[in-house]
């Protein structure tokens, strides 16, 4: 049960249970407004029906060619509503305006290398590793064990413009970029 | 731009982009050595000064810049950002107008002439701007960009009524004679649905949607599908939208809650849609309802665990029947309830999904509460999170008759023995996650927080701050358990230790604005700033850093919304940087400020002319609340008050009206003590006036205003600061006539002013010229002086009452709370006292007017207050010492043995978290008191 709705900026009062967890951060009010002012489909909320905000995404698009495509910035969920479904709701609504309306030819968004629940997750939802960007993440991510922290994966997932998958490839992780080489 | 010009020129901007603000104005200096009247060097200059917040000097050459008319981009372009760094965007928009008038044709300064004004919300203007851009360069967008302000401008407060139906038939008319239909993009069309709306043609707006483009474009916008369900509303076509609804669900597998609200309310509208309505209407109801439960059972069936969404539907139809009088089935509630949990419970939102559901009374209680119980496991981690939903389901309907000491004291012994025997199911959880047992230590934390409110005995709360520090180290990252710690923490006089956890939580940009009411409500009442520490007013400065971003860099996506014609969201960033501006917790945050300030610093001129302009400029705000409280955990019973409520500091919340009597306290005292009057302080401020509120209330009479006692707004005060109140009120009516005849005229005071600035290179003030007659304020006076009063007896009285009062807590139940909050208003009562009698301390002064009365009446509420003040410090440092021995350590620690002896946690961190506690609690008390003589000291 939960209403999907467009992100607005007053939300941006409600959203403390999604961001003071420790995995969401919290940018600048511009940040957020420089998405809204741009991508507004592709900016929404999952909202309880007692008003609570569930979670949210935020995304874009961009690229040239074959290479446009819609972007996950930032997908989260309170952690009072993990388990729910309601992160794949989120990308699939920015699937299908990626693909309906932008005519996009994938979907793209990155994880860090270490995350290996979300990787299984975003498999899960049809995305692949097409390429893994060096030093991404600038800073050392919470985990305890592990120096891949600051690499990231770079997931796609081909939408209906790119019937022969041409935006994917299956041996994705062992191409390494730096991260000059991403927008 | 010749190549050694733009030589000279590039460092200049290099500089400023790297943020070398000095060298940037040393680079400028060094041309404009040879090129005195460069302008664009000198609107650079005036950048990185406005940068470097050296004001005064760039508003020379922001000055001189202006008087040249500037048309050329780059100076332009700095302008636009040294304007907007004062503040003066008035003068930005006259800029961007003088130059378009001169370059009529440029459509990119017609743009930045219109994006002036959008950023200040001036649509009459703009609309007007893009008209005439819109004729002359024939561009869709522009006529856009027209119509929306023109939309703006009708919705705008301060339109009057009769012009906004013209507004709008202009603005659809405007749209309809286009020839690019609204439906070449969602945001065109949202505006047109919109102008219709207003107009309430919905039939036309609907008739929009329903095109095939239209529908094509509620697919993917949701905005406009917004706007559609709106309309289907506004039309009264509900039964249409179920069917729609059960369609999208059951074919489409539309998982959307707001689908199967469209389906509910279907269901019920023979009901719901007419006063009374007949036997038919209720038999045609429930004809229909049955149909949708049945619906509702196949889709809940087909989704299994995957989504709530259909067996939470169900709850949510039968509880509107029931409340519409036409449900079949008494136990239809709690059988759907039962199913539910049986279904959902290993989910942490269970507990929150069902509790509007199940507030079941007797016999049907009595069976669901049997049926948790039966339900109630803790036996694996799989248990574990049904057993939490178990523990606060029975929580949440108990009675008042089970809610006695005994009883709750056996249910946080429980709570803390299943957390205890749970801990380990999280064991090897990397400390990033939040343990999977959280739930039940903030169970057993509130438990122990209400036999407090049932007992008032603080032992509890040790218990409960006991428990949930144990809980906080094992689950670092719960925010949950730190927001319950700081409040026990203020409740137990251990305020710093609450900014501890606040700090951990990382609380940071815009939510400094919700959240830091935790810590930042009456903060004065903590604060060390007499004794120089500047914890609190550091900690107010930080949270405050939101509004300066707000009203710098907000306004530039509504500009930039409008470039990107993204018409949906300009009203939503607009709505947000006003209640962002106008939030009510900046402006609190601003009068524990100035509390704290006048404690830690010297009253001077400068500050008392500084805040009373600030603070004048609050007053006429019309507030919003943006504080969020919902973000508290509360587990308490539906029959009792939250947590939020039972722990709210002195048990109210400030809001408007306590910051409106707070503000009329200051302003007064400011405005007497101060020099300025209207006329001069218009001509001192930099930036421009804030536009004030609508509100009626502001065209009275400011004075007028502050004299307004009104009762809504002292109930927001606790008894002691209805006492200061009263105290500062009766102090400024006594003293005002003196201050009126003695405060040198204006044309003194502008002569004054104009001379200071002579002194100094700088901005020449704006049109001031020093009046012939100026004497220096010692110009004759013609009327004779008001005649002396003694103090009224309010003012004579109120220390020794405070005395009394501080005295019967000091002696009784010796809340830390309450002896800070009774010690901190009777300093500031001094405090306000000081700064309505400066102006008589020099004898001159006394002598000059004639006011010699004066002198002996001010000696005599002094010697009060000095003495009362000097008792209560004294007696808070006696306590301070008391607090924190081993005997009030061992208190703690025994008052925390249910909590120990079940857990066999250890004595040790019991021991380190009585010392923490003690320890903050002494250093508050002893800070308080010693500051006090400090303030003593520093007026004497």
């Amino acid at each position: 049960m939960s209403i999907l709705r467009p992100f607005r900026a007053t939300d941006l009062f409600r959203f403390n249970n999604i961001n003071l967890d420790i995995w969401t951060e919290t940018y600048g009010i511009t940040f957020y407004f420089s998405y809204l002012s741009r991508w507004p489909d592709l900016c929404c909320v999952q909202e309880a029906q007692d008003g609570k905000l569930m979670g949210y995404i935020l995304g874009k698009a961009e690229g040239l060619g074959t290479e446009w495509h819609g972007h996950v910035t930032a997908v989260t969920v309170a952690p009072e509503y993990r388990r729910l479904g309601i992160g794949k709701k989120l990308i699939d609504l920015l699937e299908f305006v990626s693909d309906e309306k932008y005519k996009g030819y994938f979907v793209d968004l990155y994880v860090r290398c270490t995350n290996e629940v979300a990787i299984k997750m975003y498999e899960n939802f049809g995305y692949s590793v097409f390429r893994r960007v060096r030093e991404y993440y600038g800073s050392l991510g919470m985990g305890r064990d592990s120096k891949d922290e600051e690499d990231a994966f770079d997931m796609r997932k081909p939408l209906s413009r790119d019937p022969g998958r041409r935006s994917v490839r299956s041996n994705g992780r062992e191409i390494i970029v730096g991260v000059h080489d991403v927008s | 731009m010749s190549s050694t010009l733009d030589r000279q020129i590039r460092p200049i901007y290099d500089a400023l982009e790297t943020g070398s603000n000095k060298s940037a104005v040393l680079a400028c200096n060094k041309v404009l050595k040879k090129q005195p009247n460069n302008v664009l060097v000198k609107a650079l200059k005036a950048l990185a000064l406005v940068k470097l917040q050296k004001v005064e000097e760039s508003l020379v050459l922001c000055d001189e810049v202006l008087a040249s008319k500037p048309v050329d981009d780059g100076v332009l372009t700095a302008m636009m950002h040294v304007l907007r760094g004062l503040g003066r965007h008035n003068d930005m928009i006259a800029m961007f107008e003088n130059a378009y008038k001169q370059q009529p044709t440029s459509e990119e300064l017609g743009q930045q002439t219109f994006l002036a004004n959008v950023r200040v919300g001036n649509w009459k203007s703009a609309q007007q701007i893009a008209t005439k851009m819109n004729k002359q360069l024939r561009e869709d967008r522009f006529l856009y960009w027209s119509v929306f302000s023109t939309l703006l401008q009708a919705n705008d407060p301060s339109t009057p009524p009769e012009l906004q139906p013209v507004l709008l038939k202009l603005a659809q008319r405007l749209i309809e004679t286009t020839s690019v239909p609204s439906y070449s993009s969602p945001d065109r069309l949202y505006v047109h649905i919109l102008v219709l709306r207003e107009l309430k043609l919905y039939d036309e707006a609907l008739a929009l949607l329903t095109t095939e483009i239209g529908q094509a474009i509620c697919e993917t916008s949701l905005v406009c599908e917004e706007l559609r369900r709106d309309l289907i509303h506004l039309k009264g076509l509900i039964k249409e939208e179920g069917d729609r609804a059960e369609q999208r669900i059951v074919e489409k597998k539309d998982r959307n809650w707001l689908e199967f609200i469209s389906l509910l309310d279907a269901a019920l509208w023979d009901v719901t849609s007419v006063p009374e309505p007949s036997d038919e209407a209720k038999a045609a109801a429930k004809e229909r309802i049955k149909h949708t439960q049945e619906v509702l059972a196949k889709v809940a069936e087909e989704d299994g665990l995957k989504d709530r969404s259909a067996a939470l539907a169900s709850l949510d139809l039968e509880k509107r029947a029931r409340a519409q009088d036409v449900s079949t089935d008494p136990s239809l509630a709690r059988t759907l309830a039962e199913n539910y949990f049986s279904k959902f419970s290993s989910k942490a939102c269970c507990y929150e999904d069902l509790q509007p559901y199940v507030l079941f009374e007797g016999d049907e209680l009595a069976k669901w509460t049997s049926f948790l119980e039966s339900q109630r496991s803790f036996e694996t981690l799989a248990d574990l999170q049904r057993g939490i939903n178990v523990l606060k389901l029975l929580r949440w309907n108990l009675t008042t008759d089970e809610l006695t000491p005994e009883l709750e004291l056996a249910r946080a012994k429980d709570y803390v023995k299943e957390y205890l025997a749970a801990l380990p199911f999280g064991k090897s959880l990397p400390d990033t996650e939040l343990q999977p047992a959280d739930d039940l230590a903030l169970l057993a934390g509130e438990t122990y927080v209400n036999l407090w409110k049932l007992t008032n005995d603080q032992s509890h709360l040790f218990s409960a701050a006991s428990i949930l520090e144990y809980a906080s180290a094992r689950s670092k990252q719960s925010y949950r358990i730190r927001l319950l710690l700081i409040r026990i923490y203020h409740l137990l006089g251990a305020p710093s230790l609450a900014l501890e956890h606040y700090r951990l939580m990382n609380v940071k940009q815009v939510q400094t604005d919700t959240l830091s009411h935790l810590v930042l409500t009456r903060a004065a009442t903590f604060s060390l700033s007499a004794l120089g520490d500047i914890t609190y007013l550091s900690e107010c400065m930080d949270s405050s850093q939101i509004y300066m971003s707000n009203s710098q860099e907000t306004s530039e996506f509504i500009s930039r919304a409008f470039q990107m014609e993204k018409y949906s969201q300009i009203e939503d960033i607009i709505v947000f940087e006003d209640r962002l501006d106008n939030s009510l917790q900046r402006d609190l945050m601003k009068i524990e400020h100035v509390r704290m300030r006048l404690a830690h610093e010297q009253i001077n001129a400068d500050l008392v002319d500084m805040e009373l302009i600030e603070l004048k400029f609050i007053f006429d705000r019309l507030h919003h609340d943006n504080r969020d409280f919902s973000i508290i955990p509360n587990y308490q019973p539906h029959s009792i008050p939250s947590f939020n409520e039972q722990t709210l500091p002195f048990g109210k919340i400030p809001g408007i009206g306590w910051l409106t009597v707070f503000l009329k306290i200051y302003i007064k005292a400011f405005q007497l003590a101060s020099d300025l009057v209207e006329s001069v302080e218009d001509k001192l401020l930099i930036g421009d006036r804030p536009k004030p509120s609508n509100d009626p209330e502001n065209k009275i009479p400011l004075n007028e205003r502050l004299a307004k006692k009104k009762e809504e707004e002292m109930e927001e005060l606790t008894p002691d600061e209805l006492a200061f109140y009263e105290f500062a009120s009766a102090l400024s009516e006594w003293l005002a006539p003196y201050h009126d005849y003695a405060r040198p005229p204006p044309s003194a005071l502008l002569a004054e002013a104009a001379k200071q600035n002579e002194l100094k290179p700088g901005h020449p003030l704006r049109n001031i010229t020093p009046p012939p007659d100026a004497t220096n304020g010692s110009s004759k006076k013609d009327e004779e002086p008001p005649t002396v009063k003694e103090a009224p007896e309010v003012v004579s009285k109120f220390f020794e009452e405070m005395r009394t009062r501080f005295k019967a807590v000091a002696e009784g139940s010796q809340e830390p709370t309450e002896l800070l909050h009774l010690a901190t208003l009777t300093q500031e009562a001094f405090l306000v006292f000081t700064i309505e009698t400066v102006r008589f301390k020099p004898a001159s002064v006394i002598k000059q007017n004639k006011l010699n009365g004066l002198t002996p009446a001010f000696k005599e509420v002094r010697t009060k207050a000095v003495e009362v003040l000097t008792e209560i410090s004294n007696e808070l440092i006696k306590i301070a010492e008391q607090s924190a021995t081993r005997e009030k350590r061992d208190a703690f620690i025994a008052a925390s043995k249910d909590v120990q002896a079940e857990s066999g946690f250890d004595h040790d961190f019991v021991l380190g978290v009585a010392r923490k506690t003690t320890d903050a609690k002494k250093h508050v008390l002893e800070g308080v008191g010693k500051g006090i003589q400090k303030v003593l000291k520093n007026h004497a």
